[in-house]
């Protein structure tokens, strides 16, 4: 572990004092008081500089200065300038900047800095941009601006690229002056200094980006030129992609623009530039397998380089393409197994994984000896990622379940932690879920590991499976035995579930309620009070006949609302004479719950990344719950039912523009909301009685019974206008809606926040919104087509073939489809293997009204593009069925 | 971003560190991960000889000289292969400034102008010089040879 603290570096009982530390025993007061050499009038520049590197070690150890020491040290700082030893003026440069003074202090050190910034000598002027874009603020940059667009283009690079990197930092906090620089970092794009080049590329793309012309000029007239340095040539491949990105959906036909100059790069004489250039093409939308070659080929090569970095980055690319385009990957398998070996375990498990991905049914045996060896000498997180991979294995070759079910129960039985242990038995369930044929022996296993379980956690989650699933097993019995050891030797939370799993065998199998009941009558006499209550309650509705039907139908129902909904309405619901009504409870899946709990790493140590992931989740995914509070909130909605769906935001501005509003349709059975989340992006305005005036002249069957305006809209204060319809209860009624944002303005100080005048009325005009179908279906996936499919009665039934035109491809034609209707495609399928002439899609979904709806998508694809659908629907309703058909022959 | 660059001794003490826009509290949390995986790995290895792992998006290459250990953590740009030219140019200056594979004694002896060679090097998360010839006249405020 890390010793964070300025400690002592050395041990006393060192023998040999040349081993002692300069810094030894350092401590903050004195370097302070030391510090005061830089008042003398006559300076010692060399014990200043002593000092001043005394200050950067104590900086550098995580040492803080309160504010008075940090100015009390600047200020004396400042005193240095004085001096004309170059070797003290460079530490000063270093140290005004570590200490970052505050805005009312930097004014002492300007005009000091500002006659370097002049000086002759240029590196005086390097440092001093440096240092005075470091710590300046606005104001000050305003009077400094023309010093540094001159320095731009100064013929020196040192201070050229000072200029450059200081404008990436300010352009963050002062956009609009660094944006005015363009013409001059266009001209040091040109340089011949290679860093220079490399800096103020970065810079103009930064100035640019949100210009994607001139984005794309300045791509074409760089990637037919020459680039020097390889670090200008990375970020112009990364600039290329993106363009490529970009125009991809304009161009249908012909090549795909720049793919040349990417492949060219792949024989860069840099390694930086081929993994680049490699890297770009993998990531290609819809690349083909043509495209792919040339650079999975470069990829294998270094997949056998001496250097661990260059096979970590090879393995690591790989690894990504091997989730889009497994077959493609497959060539460099043998290369991949010699990596299992490797030293470096993020190596080694990336080559496991990938290996996991690309391999076939029949490699999965060689591939699990391998891995076997594998496992015992990695750390637990490697584990994790190992297992998940095992996991998809198996759901993709469900007959190789044996292997890989037994594999996964012998990691079971040794060390690891509970992330590591957890990530096994989350993988067992999910196995015995989707594959019938391991349920039994999964059970098994999951059996043997609570036998020496130290998770709780664990432990209750198998019992309440072996509760479920035990007694539809062929041998019930068998399992009755290692629940009751649960009774005898856990803890009281683990004894209640196992209490609990116990009576649900009594229940279902009746040949085994009395020796159940026996085992019940033992646990009444249990030390824990949950234990107790358990066990008669168990009993006592065991021993009724009358009543065990209705308990067991209480006992066995699963919930069927998610239980992060049920949670937040229970918290919303307030206790009066109107019953809690689970019926009301939304049904819609956040999209973190059907992210197939990934790995939920609980690593609090080390979970670096955790926030930028959550703030990685777009807008409105994690809203459900949110939504039903709010919309809960106006009483005029409470009519209405219960909430079948919310879109996700659809913005109604052009982004930066002086309002911002986005609407959310919020689906009722008989209604539909539409909540305007508008944003005042103005500082000087104050917006009072914002509405959204909603036209529905193309939406025939919407009548508007409601409106809800916003009060008051302050500057940068999001705020909800809402409008409501009425439509017929059931059908999925489509329309367009023109909307136009009505308000008074007033004026105001933006420091204040006070009115400045009276107003005036004003309107806004934003885009149209659109209901359509399927705003009606619910993306809620299936853990089992095919079962779900079959137990769908083939009456309701509907199949038609459809042509959808020409296509670029497949993988085109299915994401059309799968958006028109809305629905979660299952399985994977809504991928299509690159360049296949078939395909076939399953989609899941709930219609309006809880109805199950399942689609099977087969496309096919002629020589001249043509697409052709046969669309199959089962609903648990035949108009369901019909609707579905509906909407494609209209789409 | 250049996430971090750290120097630790081979006990695992920190004697220099950089970080940028990580904040205070992950501090910590990537010292303690950082030494880890110099104590699991480093002892024993030769100067120069490179390292790399990741953790979820972030990419860490790091190396020994002498009785240095060097990190440096990168993530969108700063990929693995970018940040084996900022170690390199790290290093370099290093022994540079210390005329060999530094001891700790030696590397503490040069330690503001390791802070100096740093500063050239890198600003605020951006590799701006990658020569030692250059960082080294940068250093010394001596202009760059023509």
């Amino acid at each position: 572990m890390a010793l964070i603290q300025p400690a002592p570096k050395k041990d006393d009982d060192r023998e040999d004092d040349s081993e002692y530390s300069p810094f030894y025993g350092i401590e903050k007061g004195a370097v302070l008081q030391e510090a005061r050499v830089f008042n003398d009038p006559q300076l010692d520049a060399r014990r200043c500089a002593q000092v001043i590197t005394k200050l950067l070690y104590l900086i550098n150890q995580g040492e803080t200065f309160t504010k008075t020491e940090a100015t009390e040290v600047f200020f004396a700082v400042t005193k240095l300038f004085q001096s004309k030893e170059v070797g003290l003026r460079r530490m000063v440069y270093l140290i005004i900047k570590e200490i970052s003074p505050t805005s009312d202090e930097v004014i002492i050190v300007t005009s000091s800095l500002m006659k370097d910034m002049n000086s002759k000598t240029d590196l005086y002027r390097a440092n001093a941009i440096r240092v005075l874009c470091g710590i300046t603020d606005g104001s000050l940059l305003g009077q400094i601006e023309r010093y540094l667009k001159q320095a731009v283009v100064d013929k020196n690079p040192v201070v050229s690229s000072a200029a450059l990197v200081s404008g990436i930092h300010l352009l963050q906090s002062n956009p609009d002056i660094v944006k005015r620089w363009s013409n001059e970092v266009q001209e040091a794009v040109q340089s011949k200094a290679s860093l220079v080049q490399f800096h103020a590329l970065a810079l103009l793309h930064q100035i640019r980006q949100n210009d994607r012309l001139a984005i794309s000029k300045l791509v074409t007239s760089l990637t037919r030129g020459s680039v020097r340095s390889p670090l200008a040539q990375c970020l112009l491949i990364r600039y290329t992609s993106q363009v490529i990105k970009e125009s991809a959906t304009n161009t249908q036909t012909g090549d795909r623009p720049f793919y040349d100059y990417l492949e060219g790069c792949l024989r860069h004489k840099t390694e930086m530039v081929i993994f680049e250039a490699a890297r770009a093409i993998t990531e290609l939308n819809g690349v083909t397998s043509r495209e792919l070659t040339p650079a999975i080929t470069v990829l294998q090569l270094f997949l056998s380089s001496s250097k661990p970095v260059l096979r970590f980055a090879a393995v690591r690319t790989l690894n990504k393409v091997a989730m889009g385009h497994p077959l493609a990957v497959a060539n460099c398998n043998i290369d991949m197994e010699s990596l299992i070996s490797d030293q470096n375990r993020s190596i080694a498990t990336l080559a496991i994984t990938t290996l996991l991905k690309t391999g076939n049914e029949s490699s999965v045996d060689r591939l699990m000896k391998q891995i076997t060896n594998f496992m015992s000498d990695i750390a637990d997180e490697f584990k994790v990622v190992v297992v998940e991979a095992i996991r998809s294995l198996c759901l993709k070759f469900p007959q190789k379940y044996r292997t890989l079910m037994n594999f996964l129960s012998s990691i079971l039985r040794e060390e690891g932690g509970f992330d590591y242990k957890k990530a096994i038995v989350d993988s067992i369930l999910i196995l015995i879920k989707e594959i019938p044929e391991a349920k039994e022996s999964g059970l098994v296993h999951l059996c043997e590991f609570i036998e020496d379980c130290e998770f709780t956690y664990l432990s209750t989650q198998i019992l309440h499976l072996l509760g479920l699933e035990g007694p539809k097993t062929s041998d019930p019995s068998k399992y009755i035995r290692y629940i009751y050891n649960r009774v005898i030797l856990e803890n009281a939370t683990v004894r209640a579930s196992a209490v609990t799993a116990l009576a649900k065998f009594g229940l279902t199998i009746d040949a085994l309620r009395p020796r159940v009941l026996i085992l019940l009558n033992r646990c009444l006499y249990d030390n824990d009070d949950e234990v107790r209550d358990r066990a008669t309650l168990y009993l006592k509705t065991l021993g009724e006949d009358d009543s065990c039907k209705q308990f067991k139908e209480s006992l066995f129902e699963e919930l069927d609302v998610p239980l992060a909904n049920l949670e937040a309405s229970l918290q919303s619901y307030n206790a009066s004479e109107v019953p809690f009504d689970l019926s009301l409870v939304s049904r819609e899946i956040k999209p973190q719950q059907l992210a197939e709990k990934k790995a939920p790493s609980k690593k609090t140590g080390k979970d670096f990344g955790s926030k930028a992931a959550n703030e990685a989740l777009p807008l409105g995914t994690s809203a459900p719950d949110a939504y039903e509070k709010l919309l809960s909130s106006v009483p005029e909605f409470s009519s209405f039912g219960k909430l079948f769906k919310s879109s996700a935001p659809v913005e109604l501005t052009e982004a930066e523009t002086e309002y911002s509003v986005n609407a959310i349709k919020h689906v009722y059975l008989g209604h539909v909301i539409f909540q305007f989340n508008c944003t005042n992006t103005i500082a000087e305005q104050l917006l009072e009685k914002v509405s959204v005036v909603v036209d529905s002249g193309d939406a025939e069957e919407f009548d508007e019974v409601f409106s809800k305006h916003i009060e008051s809209l302050p500057y940068n204060v999001p705020g909800q206008a809402f409008v409501a319809f009425r439509k017929p209860e059931g059908v999925c009624s489509a329309g367009k809606f023109c909307n136009t944002l009505k308000f008074r303005v007033n004026e105001v100080d933006p420091a204040t926040g006070e009115k400045e005048d009276e107003g005036y009325e004003d309107e806004y005009q934003l885009e149209d919104l659109e209901v359509t179908a399927a705003d009606y279906i619910l993306k809620v996936g299936v853990s089992n087509f095919r079962n779900t499919w079959e137990a769908l009665d083939p009456e309701f039934e509907r199949v038609d073939e459809y042509g959808l035109g020409v296509r670029e491809n497949l993988q085109e034609a299915v994401q059309a489809v799968v958006t028109i209707l809305g629905m979660q495609p299952c399985e994977g399928t809504e991928v299509v293997a690159s360049n296949a002439r078939s395909h076939t899609s399953l989609l899941a979904g709930k219609f309006i009204g809880d109805i199950q709806v399942l689609v099977r998508l087969s496309f096919g694809i002629d020589a001249q593009k043509q697409v052709a659908m046969k669309l199959a629907v089962r609903a648990e309703d035949q108009s369901v069925s019909d609707a579905i058909h509906e909407i494609i022959a209209s789409a | 971003m250049l996430m971090s660059v750290l120097f630790a001794n081979s006990s695992g003490n920190v004697l220099l560190e950089r970080f940028h826009s990580v904040p205070g509290e992950e501090r910590l949390h990537w010292r303690s991960f950082l030494v880890k995986l110099g104590t699991d790995n480093l002892n024993g290895a030769r100067d120069d000889e490179l390292f790399v792992a990741s953790h979820k998006s972030v990419y860490i290459v790091y190396t020994v000289i002498g009785d240095i250990w060097v990190f440096t953590v990168g993530k969108d740009e700063y990929d693995e292969l970018t940040l084996v030219e900022v170690l390199h140019a790290i290093t370099s200056s290093v022994k540079d400034i210390c005329k060999k594979a530094p001891s700790e004694r030696v590397f503490l002896d040069k330690y503001g102008k390791v802070c100096l060679g740093l500063d050239e090097i890198f600003s605020q998360g951006i590799l701006e010089h990658t020569d030692k010839d250059r960082v080294r006249r940068l250093t010394r405020l001596r202009p760059l040879v023509e």
